[in-house]
This record gives C-alpha cells, structure tokens and sequence, in this order.
C-alpha cells in the first residue's frame, strides 16, 4: 500500500493548505499530517511483547490486524504519565505497516498554509524528538512542532525492533 | 512493447485458461511418450494447442500463433500416424511448449519481449516435410532463413475457427542473435544446446532446462460452484442470527425478562457457534487445492533428469487428488523438487550397476501424498542403492561439520540427519542438477517454516524415502493456552509432547541450566517467565507446570504458571516491525478480543539447546 505521504519540507508547501492533526504531550502540542493517520481510538487492552524496546508497549487487536503500540511518551524520553479518560491511540500508516501511537489528548484538526512552517530550531536539547521534527508552526497564539514519523523509524531503528534480546 | 488489448477481461480469460491447459500439457505429453497409441490423449493434446493456437490468435498474439500452429502442424501428422513418436520429437514439441510458456508468462508480465522463435520453430520444421518419418534432429544450428521459407508447410486440415492470415501477414522478424541476453521473466528457453558437464549417453542435446520449474501459480481459484451455493447458505443462515441477535437486544432494552433473555442468549450462541463452525470449514474448503497442482509438474522434471543422468526411471505418482491448503501448495514445490533431484542422482543407480546389484534396469521413484489425520504425509521413495551411515559420517568428518567423539555417540538415526547440515554433499562433484547451492538444509528449513518435520527411511542396498508430514493449513492451528504470571501465551499443540505438574522442589541445578528428572533421562528447563521477561505475579507457589515440547529429537520443559486449555486459534502475523522476536512466532486473538503471542516452540529449543 502506498501511504500517501509526502516528506514535509517546509519549501515543499509552498502556499498550499496542509491539514495536521494536533495532540498534546506533556503540555507540548504537536502536529501530524492527516493524511497519515488512519483513525483514532481510546486506550484499550495492550499484549505486552517481550524483547522489544522499551517504548514498544505491545500490540493490540484492531478490528482482527494485530498492530504494534508505540508509546511516545517514552520514545522521546518524557516522564511516564498514567493513561486517563483523554489517552488516545492514533493509527498510523508508517513505512507501509499500521502502528498505534500513545498519546496524551488529541485537540482538533488545523488548517495551516505551508507558509508558516518554519525550519525547526538548531539543536539545543538532543532529545530523540528532534530526530523526527519536521518543521515547527508558529501562530498567533500556539506553537506546534510538526512531526515526521517516517524519520522516527530509521534503519537501524527497524532492525532494533525486532532484535532487541 | 506493451499490450494492448482493449478488453481486459478476455485477456484475463486467454491467460487463465491457457496457464491450465499449459500445465496439463506437460503431464499428458510424457504419458504419451509412454503410451503412443493413446488416441484419446493425442486428440486432448492436439485440442489444447489447437485451443491456445485459436486464442491466441483472436487476441493477436503473432508470436504465440507462431509457435503453436508449427506445433500444431507436427502434433497433427502425428495425430494421423504419418509420424511416429520418438523422443527427439517429443524433445522438440516439449521445447516448443516452453517457449510457448514463456511467451504467456510474457504476457502475463505486461510486456510482450521479442524472443527468438526461430531456433524452436527450426526444430520443427523438419517433421513437417514428407520424408520426416524417419528425419533426425539436425544439429541444432539455427537454419538459416532462406531454407526456413522454403520449407514446405504441410497445409492441415485449418478448422475455419482460426484465422490463417496469422501465419501469411507475420512480419519477417529479426533474427536475434542476442535472445539470450534479452531479460527473461524466469527462465530461458535455451535455444541453443549448453555443454553437459558430463557425458551423457546419446549424444543429443538436453531439452530446454527449467519447463516447469516456476510452479502453479495460483493467482485464480476455481471454486466448484456447489461449494459456493453451500458458502451462500452458511452466510445466509449467519445473517438470521445476526438478526436475531439484533432483536433480542431490542428486546432486552425494552425490558424484557432476564431469565427469558438468558434462555434466548444460549441458544442464540449454540446456534452462532455452529454456523462459524461450518462457514469456517467451507471456507477452508474453498482454499484446499489437490496437490496434483505441485505434482503434474514432475514427470517432466523426471524424464529430463532421468536423461540428463543416462538413467531410467519410472516415476509412480499416488494420492495426487489429496487436498491442502493453498498456502501449504504455494510452498512446498520447491522442497519437493529438491527431494526428487536427490533421489534420482544420489539415490538411484546407473542402469548397469542396477543389474550388477540384481535389480531391474529401471529404478522406481514413488511420489505419494496422503492424509494422516489434520495432517497430509508426502512421501519420497525411491529403490536405489539408498544411503550409507558411514559415508555420511565420514563425509561430515571431511568437512569438519562434526568431530569423531560426536560421530561415536550418534546413533544412525542421528547420523543420517547429518545430511541435514548446511553445507553437507555426498556426491563427490556437483552436477548442475543436484546441489544448485541449496542443500538439504534448505529443504529442511522449508519444511520447518510450515511447522512440518521431515523424516528418513533407509535401507542400504534397497532405497531410501523422505517423509514429510505437514499442517494441512497455516491459518488456523491447534494449540494450548498457558498462563505465565497473568500474561496469556498459546503454544502449538503439535509440538507439545506432554505436560506436567511439578513441584518446585523437583528442579536441580547443573552446570547453570535448571533440569528435570523425567523418568529416565534429564530434561533441560526454560522458564518462560524469565525469557519473556514477565512481571512476577505468583511469589507464594511451591508447584507449577512443566510443558514438554519437541523439535525433532530436542526436548525441552517450558515451565508455566497455569494451564488453561486447548483452543483452535487463527495466526496472526505480528508485521514487519515485531516479525524476528525470539520464541514468538505469531499472535493469535482470543475470544474476549485481546491479543495471545504464540510462542515458536523451535526458536526456543534452538536457543537452549
């Protein structure tokens, strides 16, 4: 299946109008192209799966596929937070495979023109999210940090996955 | 150049049912070397080319028209005796069905290649002539094309259903001195004869290699349309459940009588639980194919081989009407085409040593298949000289595979699994038949992907046979349900020996790997909880379970909290991210809707032992 993704580059836009789905995580929001994200549900039960990095939760049931759950509190190295009545799993197409990703609320869905994505900031923390930081927005009254998840999962990410005794 | 072809359908028609009759083709051209006189099975041969040669033509696929009406041509003089039947002839109408194949495969592909026809339809010509009753092969020099237009085409009777300006209007091809360096799909038709490695008794030159090498492809299924009216009903019968599922929650909400509801609820899931039985078992039913698909393919393969070796060989087929799985079908070709191999260069003998043994010249290969159970047995046997134990030892000796204390301790069983071995060969050089690179290793890997297991029996002097026993599906298998510290895992029943209860007190300690006395030998222990990492849940108990499971001659004691039973689970695949876990070989979904891992009894035991 192809996703129908595009790698997002802030000259790429151009003055097209992009739609990103916004989520929170520790306070911070973030935005996803929503081409990508195939739907969003509520937390349910996780199988744990032994032997995987430690941000891999586990997998889940969807509707009869079996997906892998990818928590990202933990991939960017955040405080573990208890799931409430707000967590979210968003399913996502990535690399041709549905994954879930946890997170902590999911706003709405922005209209943004691609003007406003800014290159993302030179590095100051090295945290695993600048890895997969496409670009940032910058409005009015909110910041996003536009995330490319295809970046996330690397190679050597890949194989880590399954090789991880 | 590209197809076009307006009507998509209609080609997808030409293809489907050329493949078919291509595939029958082969099977029916050897039985007719066997049997000439079989005025039946020449009609239905001369009928298939015929079918494809009018097909073909009607989609105007020139090249095919070609070929099949040429062959056609000779198919047709012998239909009416002015030809009689040799095995040149057969080598050249085989060699022309390969290209024809190819030609389909081509347009199966998308992309119609030129290739070279010239040197197949050369081959031909020379039974087309008047004299040709008793023409020989030329040497396989491309004729030149003068000669091939001068050629006097035997004018047969044309049924009218065909279009004869195919052959008129063909526009003079250029001939391709570079055929061979053209991409081909899958294999070539080798125009040319290659030098034998070895000599081989008549100096003819092999048929085209590879004709049925690239087994069935099963792209379309057809289903017998009585299964697929019993498939309607079961579905039919599922939608009046459903329906009535609906109603009494309707009922329920209205406030109905809890009792009645409950009464209602039971049968309503007695009645579900029937209806998902039955559909689950047409289905499966849909998806069995007879394992004749896989095969029809290997007279052909024998009787090249069987050439190629200077040995003769009677190929005797049981079983082939035995139906498995689709998925199982797809994957087991190639194992078995490697067994065949083997059996034909390292398990029979040259006609002369036969008689110097008091054997008959020709050598028997028995190709069976039935089902055992839930489970099909595939069987290889052959009446060669079978395998020596002591050769294999030393040959693995040779090759520094195992060292002599192993060899003293084995018992011929074991060493006979030595040819198992990656890297292990007994023939002294390897003929291009043989061997290949792939060894029984790969086989053995094949057959264990399918959660099969392969077994020998031999007898020195008198043959060996292979015995491969597999699930009759992939999809769905039967398996145990463990509990280990609250998580859920689900082991495959086939390779559970037994299970027991143990008190922690039996475990001892050697050398850093738990064991258990079981009866008399020692069995090495796994705790499950600790190579899956489970939270520790249960601290206070003194007994848990040991569940022994098997690979080959490994043994192994899994030791789980809980057992909870025996379920029939579907398999899931965990996809690309989690495939390479090690001891998990899938997940299954159990009835609550929450995710089992199932647990790869073999990656287990290989990591333990």
């Amino acid at each position: 299946m192809e996703t129908a993704l595009t790698k997002v580059k802030s000259e790429e836009y151009g003055g097209e109008l992009i739609q990103l789905v916004s989520f929170n995580l520790e306070k911070e929001e973030y935005g996803i192209n929503v081409l990508m994200v195939r739907e969003i549900i509520r937390m349910l039960n996780i199988t744990r799966v032994p032997n995987t990095p430690h941000y891999v939760e586990g997998v889940i049931n969807l509707r009869g596929k079996v997906i892998p759950i990818i928590n990202l509190r933990k991939k960017f190295d955040l405080m573990d937070a208890e799931y409430d009545k707000r967590t979210r799993i968003m399913v996502m197409e990535v690399v041709g495979e549905l994954m879930g990703f946890i997170v902590d609320e999911v706003s709405e869905v922005i209209r943004i023109s691609g003007k406003e994505i800014q290159p993302p900031p030179p590095v100051v923390s090295s945290g695993i999210e600048q890895e997969c930081m496409a670009g940032v927005i910058n409005q009015a009254e909110r910041l996003l940090v536009l995330l490319d998840l295809e970046k996330m999962f690397s190679a050597d990410e890949r194989r880590l996955f399954s090789n991880v005794a | 150049m590209a197809i076009d072809c307006e009507d998509q359908e209609l080609l997808d028609g030409f293809l489907a049912e050329t493949t078919e009759l291509l595939e029958k083709l082969d099977d029916d051209l050897i039985s007719l070397e066997k049997s000439p006189e079989d005025a039946d099975l020449m009609n239905r041969i001369f009928r298939s080319i015929h079918t494809v040669k009018g097909a073909s033509s009607f989609l105007g696929f020139d090249m095919l028209v070609k070929v099949t009406h040429k062959t056609e041509d000779v198919l047709n003089r012998l239909r009416k005796v002015e030809l009689t039947l040799t095995s040149e002839i057969m080598d050249v109408i085989l060699e022309a069905v390969d290209l024809v194949k190819t030609l389909v495969a081509d347009i199966k592909g998308g992309e119609i290649v030129e290739r070279d026809l010239e040197g197949t339809i050369a081959k031909l010509i020379p039974f087309l002539s008047e004299n040709a009753v008793e023409a020989t092969v030329l040497a396989p020099v491309f004729a030149p094309k003068e000669e091939k237009k001068g050629a006097p085409a035997a004018t047969p009777a044309e049924p009218a259903a065909t279009a004869p300006a195919a052959e008129a209007s063909a526009p003079p091809q250029e001939p391709e001195a570079q055929a061979k360096a053209e991409p081909a799909p899958s294999r070539q038709v080798a125009p040319a004869p290659q030098p034998k490695p070895q000599p081989v008794k008549e100096p003819q030159k092999a048929p085209a290699k590879g004709g049925g090498e690239d087994l069935a492809d099963n792209s379309t299924v057809r289903v017998d349309v009585k299964r697929l009216d019993d498939l309607m009903n079961q579905v039919g019968e599922l939608v009046l459940e459903r329906n009535r599922m609906i109603q009494l929650h309707s009922d329920y909400q209205t406030g109905l009588n809890p009792a009645e509801f409950g009464d209602d609820f039971g049968k309503l899931s007695k009645r579900l639980n029937f209806v998902t039985s039955e559909l689950q078992m047409q289905v499966l039913k849909m998806r069995m194919l007879p394992v004749e698909k896989v095969f029809k393919k290997f007279p052909r393969i024998v009787r090249n081989l069987a050439r190629d070796l200077g040995k003769e060989v009677d190929l005797v087929i049981y079983g082939e009407e035995t139906e498995l799985d689709r998925s199982v079908v797809d994957e087991i070709g190639d194992p078995l085409i490697h067994l065949i191999r083997n059996a034909l260069d390292h398990g029979l003998e040259t006609p002369d040593q036969r008689l110097a043994a008091g054997k008959d010249r020709t050598g028997t290969v028995v190709l069976s298949a039935a089902h055992e159970g839930n489970q099909i047995v595939i069987s290889i046997k052959d009446d060669g000289r079978g395998i020596d134990p002591d050769r294999i030892a030393r040959k693995a000796l040779d090759k520094g595979l195992v060292t002599d204390e192993q060899v003293a301790a084995m018992g011929t069983r074991e060493i006979l699994d030595l040819i198992f071995l990656p890297g292990f060969s007994t023939k002294e050089q390897t003929t291009d038949l043989s061997g290949r690179g792939v060894g029984m290793d790969v086989v053995r890997t094949n057959i264990r992907k399918l959660n099969g297991i392969i077994e020998i029996k031999n007898e020195l002097g008198h043959g060996s046979e292979f015995i491969l026993k597999l699930p009759l599906t992939l999809a769905i298998i039967q398996s145990l349900l463990v509990e280990v510290e609250k998580e859920v895992y689900s082991i495959p029943l086939a390779s559970v020996i037994e299970t027991m209860r143990v008190s922690k007190k039996e475990f001892h300690m050697i050398g850093g790997q738990e064991v258990l006395k079981l009866r008399d030998s020692v069995l090495p222990l796994l705790r499950l909880q600790r190579t899956f990492g489970c939270q520790e849940a249960y601290t206070d108990r003194d007994t848990c379970y040991v569940v022994i499971v098997g690979v080959a001659e490994k043994r192994i004691g899994l030791i789980v909290t809980r057992l909870l039973g025996q379920q029939e689970v579907a398999i899931k695949s965990l996809g690309k991210f989690l495939a390479n876990l090690p001891g998990i070989g899938g997940s299954t979904i159990m009835g609550d809707g929450r995710v089992a891992l199932i647990v790869d009894p073999i990656g287990l035991v290989g990591g333990a032992a």
